[in-house]
């Protein structure tokens, strides 16, 4: 049987025998109220909630479909009703009275299908005169559907893998791992004549570090650029052989995943001996390191991103440049889960204007950026690529034409893929979507003949590199 | 009313106060939580986005405001029921002023029905609130201007506090309370982000899910 009859995603079999399922909704809503922090909010929204349609002028889906299911408040207003209905006093009353509205398969299909058309970008929530967080409201709804196990089948298998499989939500074993990494030290040498170590487990380092681990099977420049800075840094850094992965769908799904989650990059952190958390370029994972203190208290290892620890280098001198530039265009797209609430912006602007000789921005920009479409964990779910490159990528699609540039730099691994997706799918094939240490990478002097070599971005290009492919197939060996 | 939004002003700082107890992180960005309130309290410079509708209700707020607290008529009563006055506005600004309340309620309407997503998201309650506004400012206007005013002076004045009675029973009990919980919406959303550390399991141990393969 299809499991894709009912959504436009997969789920998983078992999540269409489920029966009973508002009354567990409801029980699950309850047991979230009481627990966590949400009730306040939705008390406020529900009373508040002036229904001014200002969402709507800054929601790019809604902004392209013009379909009023589209509106984030109205699709909010679908979470809202069944507070009001069953968790306000006005509302038990009322239903007592008068009857109306009730809890039903059909209005929770309704609400499977909206919560996963937002990306809870929270763009809305800037022009939200209430305050309204939208965002909230779709990361909430998702988790309340998640315990009737309505999840995309793409995030439930990942995170499966995550915590109850090999450890790692791309299911990366630890001996592939690390050829991996002993193939890119290679091609160090190889192409910078230059001896750079992924360190393994050192016991006591500064950093432990987790990307995105889909970037050792797809974003092969990008750990090599990471793993650059730290070499000419001299940074103290090292990669867990107990939990390499900054991925957490826990943040768009499950509060009760992304706990586990956190707490397991927490414990590896703990395990090394080591005293911080450095993230690599992913917007969620960083957002859910953010996390951290949440679970960890007050003693909770510090959580820095790449580009952090990259422009904090950078201003200090202790990233040593060749004299050329990256001299193609280059513009920069702004991952929604580090940038929105304004907390960085600033450093990877200033690494790109000192590396790139034709540096524009996207317009809007930093916490008014328009999502790349694939966010909220959208991406992982190929089977609606056309909504995702379609109506909800038209705006970003239109925004990196008018830069007329020929490289976007998002440090995101969410962003990478959607917006290659987007380019590929809206007649922009000839855009180039990297990492930001990608051209880090490319401009840093090893103080070898090799990498002072000048070449032209095209010359980069066509010269041999660590192929996707060949990463890939050193894997599979 | 005062009772009303008595009773929601201190339901919503005894809430904030059991979010930030239970907030695993208490590090919370207090100064950007006050500069989006700040920026929501005074948003002038938000009206470039959908100018006509910002526009509209950014007056409609200057001047129902304004007037119900800055008529002399009304310092007066205050004078005169407890001894509190402040300094009170002309009673041609206070026109000037009312005509706009009266106009923007009015424009307010047409402007939520004529636009497609407004007119998507509108309750009943939406296009009948800027109208029950617009009554105790239309009578308020006939009551002092007599000469204009076609009705009886006394039954009048009896439409206008009667209507600005209505208005007070309903701003508790509708989005109208926006007028006394706006300050805190911002800290509010904001806070809802600061998870208590352990909500998660704790939900999963009621739902006995705790330990269940994922």
């Amino acid at each position: 049987m299809l499991t894709r009859e009912k959504y436009s995603y997969y789920v998983e079999p078992s999540a269409l025998e489920v029966t009973d399922r508002p009354r567990k909704f409801l029980a699950a809503f309850a047991a979230v109220l009481e627990h966590s922090n949400y009730g306040a909010a939705l008390d406020t929204y529900c009373r508040l909630s002036a229904k001014c349609a200002r969402c709507a002028a800054s929601c790019q889906l809604y902004e392209a479909s013009l379909e009023s299911r589209d509106i984030p408040c109205r699709r909010s207003d679908l979470l809202f009703r069944v507070y009001r209905r069953y968790f306000t006093q006005a509302g038990v009353v009322k239903a007592r009275l008068f009857g109306g509205f009730t809890l039903t398969d059909e209005y929770l299909d309704e609400m499977a299908e909206e919560f996963y058309r937002c990306t809870a970008c929270r763009r809305c929530k800037v022009t939200c005169p209430i305050g309204i967080d939208h965002g909230l409201i779709t990361h909430l709804a998702r988790w309340l559907l998640a315990e009737i196990d309505v999840i995309p089948k793409a995030l439930l298998v990942s995170v499966r893998e995550q915590l109850e499989g090999v450890g790692n939500t791309s299911a990366i074993p630890v001996p592939a791992l690390k050829d991996t990494c002993e193939f890119l030290e290679e091609e160090f040498q190889d192409l910078y004549n230059v001896e750079i170590k992924f360190p393994f487990d050192v016991e006591g380092a500064e950093y432990v570090f987790f990307p995105a681990v889909s970037d050792y099977l797809l974003e092969a420049d990008t750990l090599m650029g990471n793993a650059a800075v730290m070499h000419v840094t001299n940074g103290s850094w090292t990669i867990g052989t107990g939990n390499y992965d900054g991925i957490n769908y826990g943040l768009f799904y499950s509060d009760r995943m992304m706990e586990r989650i956190v707490n397991n990059v927490v414990a590896e952190v703990r395990r090394l001996r080591a005293s911080k958390v450095l993230v690599g370029e992913c917007g969620h994972a960083t957002r859910s390191a953010w996390f951290i203190p949440t679970f960890a208290g007050l003693d909770a290892p510090p959580v820095v991103n790449c580009m952090e620890y990259a422009h904090q280098m950078l201003e200090a001198g202790k990233i040593p440049l060749k004299d050329t530039r990256i001299e193609e265009r280059v513009t920069y797209h702004d991952p929604c889960n580090i940038a929105r609430g304004g907390r960085i912006t600033e450093e990877p602007r200033e690494i790109l204007r000192a590396i790139c000789r034709d540096y524009v921005e996207m317009t809007p920009n930093r916490t008014r950026n328009y999502c790349c479409g694939g966010g909220g964990g959208t991406v992982s779910i190929d089977e609606i690529r056309s909504f995702r490159t379609g109506p909800m990528g038209k705006r970003k699609a239109e925004q990196i034409r008018a830069t007329e540039a020929q490289v976007v730099v998002s440090p995101c691994a969410n962003c990478k893929k959607q917006l290659r997706e987007v380019c590929e799918d809206n007649e922009l094939e000839d855009v180039e979507v990297v990492g930001l240490h990608d051209l880090l990478l490319k401009v840093i002097d090893f103080g070898t003949a090799e990498s002072t070599a000048t070449e032209t971005h095209e010359e980069y290009q066509n010269r041999e590199q660590p192929e996707t492919g060949a990463v890939q197939s050193k894997i599979a060996e | 009313m005062v009772l009303g939004l008595l009773r929601h002003a201190v339901v919503t700082v005894s809430e904030i106060g059991k979010m930030v107890r239970r907030a695993g992180n208490k590090d919370i960005a207090y100064r950007q939580i006050l500069l989006a309130t700040v920026k929501w309290l005074f948003p002038v410079g938000q009206v470039r986005r959908r100018f006509f509708f910002s526009f509209t209700t950014l007056t409609f707020h200057v001047a129902v405001i304004v007037v119900p607290i800055f008529l002399a008529g009304h310092i007066a009563l205050w004078k005169s029921g407890i001894g509190l006055s402040w300094p009170a506005i002309s009673n041609g600004l206070a026109d000037v002023l009312t005509i706009t309340a009266v106009a923007t309620a009015a424009l307010l309407v047409v402007q939520r029905a004529t636009a497609r997503d407004s007119r998507a998201l509108s309750r009943f309650s939406d296009y009948v609130l800027p109208v029950v506004i617009a009554v105790p400012f239309v009578s308020g206007f006939l009551v002092m201007h007599p000469v204009w005013n076609p009705f009886s002076y006394d039954a009048t004045l009896f439409v206008h506090v009667m209507s600005g009675n209505v208005l007070l029973v309903l701003i508790p009990m509708t989005k109208l309370s926006h007028m006394a919980l706006l300050p805190t919406t911002q800290l509010v959303s904001e806070l809802a982000w600061h998870f208590p550390p352990d909500a998660g399991s704790k939900v999963g141990v009621d739902l006995g899910k705790e330990g269940q393969p994922i």
